[in-house]
Order: C-alpha cells, then structure tokens, then sequence
C-alpha cells in the first residue's frame, strides 16, 4: 500500500473517480437514448482534434475540446434534420474523425506522438492542471444534470413524449450533446478514448435490473463505475496490465456477477 | 380559418415514393370539440397526426394548430419495449410536468391528478413498466393533464390496453374533455367505441372521405373507395 503514498498514483486515484462519477451519471442517459456508438463517435471526433492540435503544436488533449463541441454541435444539427439515422452517423463521424486524425499527424511530421495515449488511456500521467480541468468538468456537468434532471430524462427518452411545440426539447438535447463531449474528453486522457464508452454503457447494464427508477439507476451506476476504477486501479498497483484493461475487466466481471446472481434469484 | 376553429388542415398530401399516404385532406375542428380520426390500418392516420403536431415538416397543404394553444400528445401504447430503462411513476409524471417544458411554476399534486383518472396513489414509487396496459395509459392522461392542455391528441391511446378495460378508459377520456373543456382529436380503428363518445367522426383512407356527426354513421362509411367525399 505504500505505493499509494505517490502522488501520481493519488492523481490517478482521483482522476478516475471523476470520471467514473461523470460516466455514472450520463450513462444511464447514453443508454436510454440508445445512442451508446456515440461516446466511440465522440473519442475519435476528439482524435481528429488532438491531429489539429499537434500540427500546430499546442496541448492535444486540449485540442480536442473544442473540436468535440463544434462537431457535437454539428451531429445534433444533422439529428434534428432526421435525413440521416443515428448509427449511419455515429459511422460517418467515427471514421472520418479517425482518418482526418491520422493524416494531420502525417502532416505535422511528430515522430514522437502516439495516439495510444489517447486511444488507450494514461491515468498514470495525470497532472495537477488535468486535474483541475477534471475537476471543473465534474462541477458544470454536475450543475447541470442537477438542474435539467427532468428535461434530460424526457428528451433523452424519446422526442414523442414531449411537447411538440417548443423548441425546448431540442435545446435540452444540444446540451446533453456537450456533456457528454465533456466526458469523453475527460475519457481519452485517463480510460482512453476507445474505452469510455464500456464505462459509459456497462454500469447501467449491471445496475438497470435491480432497481425501479431512474434516480437509483443512477445512483447504482455511479457507485459500478466507482468501484470498478477503484479496483481496477488497486490491482494494477500490484499486476502488470494496463489500468484501463484491469478497469473494464472489473466492468464486465461485475454485469457478469449481477447476471449470475438475477438468473439465481429468478429461479429461488 | 375562423376564430373557433382550434386545429386547420388544408389540401394536406404527402407521399413515400410510389405510395401516396395522404392526398388532399382537408378539414377544420372547432374549439371543444372531441373529433374521432378513424379509418383501416395503413389510412393515414398517425402520418397525419404527426403532420398536425409539427412533428413531420415534409408534406404539402397547410397543418397549423391555432397560436396559444397548449397541445399534448398521447402516443400509442408501447407494452412490450425490454430496452427501456426503469423509471418510478413518479418520475414518468415528473418528466411532463417540469417548468422547462410548461413554461410555468406551480406545485404538482400528484395524488389528486391519479385520483383524477382512477389511478391508486401507491403507484407512484412502482416502476411505470410494472403497471398494466389500462394502469399506464390512465398515468399517461394524468400526466398530459398536469400540464393543463387546451388540446389533447391521442394516437391510437388504447389499442395495448386489454378490451375489458377499454370501455372505461373511453368513458373516462369523454369526461375528462367535459370537465376541462378540452379540444380532442381522438385517433382509432376502434370504430364501435370511439363513436358514442365522440361529437365527430372523420373517416381517413389516403383522403378523408367523410365527415360526419357520429349518429348518422355507418359501416358503409367505411366501405367507400378512397375517391368518393360523403359529407353528412
């Protein structure tokens, strides 16, 4: 336990229990709107961003936020004309985000960038002003979800169910779409970009069974997602395999626990 | 479009290629009135629906719901979705009822709105997904209600619902527009229970070809090709 004594490793602590909080809150949001392609979507939007932001030689993963609002915002737009559905888009978005990603690095000539980093995660590498950022992220997108509790549950649902109306749904929608660009952004410097959407969808999978609302739906997925980064990242201390597989490997142990146990209770 | 006239459709026409969903469809409700839309499976009926509620921009004519007026919409009955996620009653009557989507602040009192439909007040904690086809769409009137309409419109409100409970919810549906003088657009194929209720019966196939006081309607309404127009 000594290890825990250093502060990368209280950084990464704490990096991956804001982000296992963030993703347990807007999962349940992701899965009911049966968009859960859009968090893989968004990682490689973000990739396209951090390309940008090496050719001209600022922060990548700093890049990536403004590209992943802007092309947020572009996907709600291209939602809202429903001329296209969800996962043509989801595919349209998700591999040219790659492949522009791909030849801005060509571009910028970096020998030493790797995009594993970001595909892959490093919340070993944390520092003091990602956590910062982190930290801030987990305030507004807490303030937030608090306050368009309701509205984010209704619009996420289904648009029928609203008022026809207004336009208000539509608005609701937009900001769920930059929340959870938030996330990801926050995913592809700690779980990586490739792996947020299984902390975004599996918590809810696991808990959605077992409770009869949608509060404790996310109450249970907060508390996966926090265990699940809290024992993956104990056992990476002592094992020697990437955090993000050890947290994803905790993931799916326990849907497959929760599985084992509702199959045992519905036959008792 | 006169003063009273609460819903406009004019010459609407829309298509999907080759087939033609609806071909000049006219028609005008008045305020209060409850209007069933009826006609076979494939007539047109929830197309034009959509059209009237905004929800369906591609189409020609004129589809407009009169300024000011509060709409809500009850869509057909979805029993068996696995996919959905839990979500108490409470929640699902919440999720129509917060300011943001009614533009205004007033306490909500539930107890009285399930009362209001023959709903117990102990469903509130249970999960929407756990109450029976009748029980929701009970729930689903309250919560339309809460947001205190000036039109409802429902879409086929209980073609999931058992027959048994049928009568009921129809009957319930007539007085809840008497009491909160509420102009209704009622969508069926249920033709024998829509029509005691209703104050006014459009028969829809591609076109609407009769419009009529529903004590003068008759199967043979139901009969006629699409081309012929009764107005009786």
């Amino acid at each position: 336990m000594e290890l825990l004594a250093y502060t990368f490793v209280q950084y990464a602590f704490l990096g991956g229990i804001t982000l296992a909080i963030l993703a347990g809150v807007l999962g349940p949001f992701v899965v009911q709107s049966r968009q859960s392609f859009s968090a893989d979507m968004f990682a490689h939007v973000a990739l396209a961003g951090i390309g940008a932001a090496v050719l001209f030689g600022s922060s990548p993963w700093w890049g990536a936020l403004p590209t992943l609002l802007i092309v947020s915002t572009l996907i709600w737009w291209l939602m809202q004309t429903e001329l296209y559905s969800p996962d043509a888009l989801a595919m349209f978005f998700l591999s040219g985000g790659l492949a522009l990603a791909l030849a801005l690095v060509h571009l910028a000539r970096d020998t030493v960038f790797s995009f594993e980093t970001y595909l892959f995660g490093s919340i070993l590498t944390l520092t003091s002003n990602d956590l910062v950022a982190m930290g801030a992220a987990l305030v507004v997108v807490g303030v937030v979800v608090w306050y368009l509790w309701y509205p984010l549950i209704g619009a996420t649902q289904s648009p029928r169910y609203l008022l026809p109306f207004k336009k208000t749904p539509q608005a609701v929608l937009l900001l769920y779409f930059w929340i959870l660009a938030v996330v990801v952004w926050i995913g592809i410097k700690t779980i990586g970009g490739l792996l947020i959407g299984a902390l975004l969808v599996i918590p809810v999978l696991t808990a959605r069974s077992w409770v009869h609302s949608f509060n404790k739906l996310v109450l249970s997925s907060v508390l996966v997602a926090v265990v699940s980064v809290v024992c993956g990242l104990l056992i990476a201390l002592y094992v020697d395999l990437p955090p993000s597989s050890l947290i994803i490997g905790m993931l799916i142990l326990l849907f497959a626990g929760q599985a084992g146990a509702k199959s045992l209770v519905g036959r008792g | 479009m006169k003063d009273s006239t609460v819903i406009h459709v004019s010459n609407v026409a829309k298509a999907a290629g080759e087939r033609q969903l609806l071909r000049d469809v006219s028609f005008d409700i008045e305020a209060q009135q409850l209007v069933a839309l009826i006609g076979p499976n494939g007539a047109g009926k929830s197309t034009l629906v959509k059209i009237i509620l905004g929800l369906d921009p591609h189409f020609t004519g004129e589809a407009v719901v009169r300024e000011n007026e509060r709409v809500q919409y009850i869509p057909q009955l979805v029993l068996h979705d696995h996919h959905q996620l839990p979500l108490s009653v409470h929640e699902y009557l919440k999720i129509g009822t917060t300011p943001l989507y009614r533009g205004m602040h007033s306490s909500v009192d539930f107890v009285s709105a399930l009362k209001h439909v023959g709903v117990s007040e102990t469903v509130l904690s249970q999960s929407y997904r756990s109450l029976s086809g009748g029980e929701r769409q009970r729930v689903a009137i309250a919560r339309a209600l809460l947001a205190q309409p000036t039109v409802l419109v429902l879409d086929e409100p209980l073609a999931a619902v058992d027959y048994a409970s049928r009568p009921g919810l129809y009957e319930l549906i007539r007085h809840l527009q008497t009491d909160h003088g509420l102009t209704v657009l009622l969508v069926s194929h249920d033709v024998d229970s829509v029509l005691p209720i209703s104050d006014r019966v459009l028969c829809l196939n591609v076109t609407l070809h009769t419009d009529c006081h529903p004590s003068v309607f008759s199967d043979t309404h139901l009969q006629v090709p699409s081309s012929i127009e009764h107005h009786c």
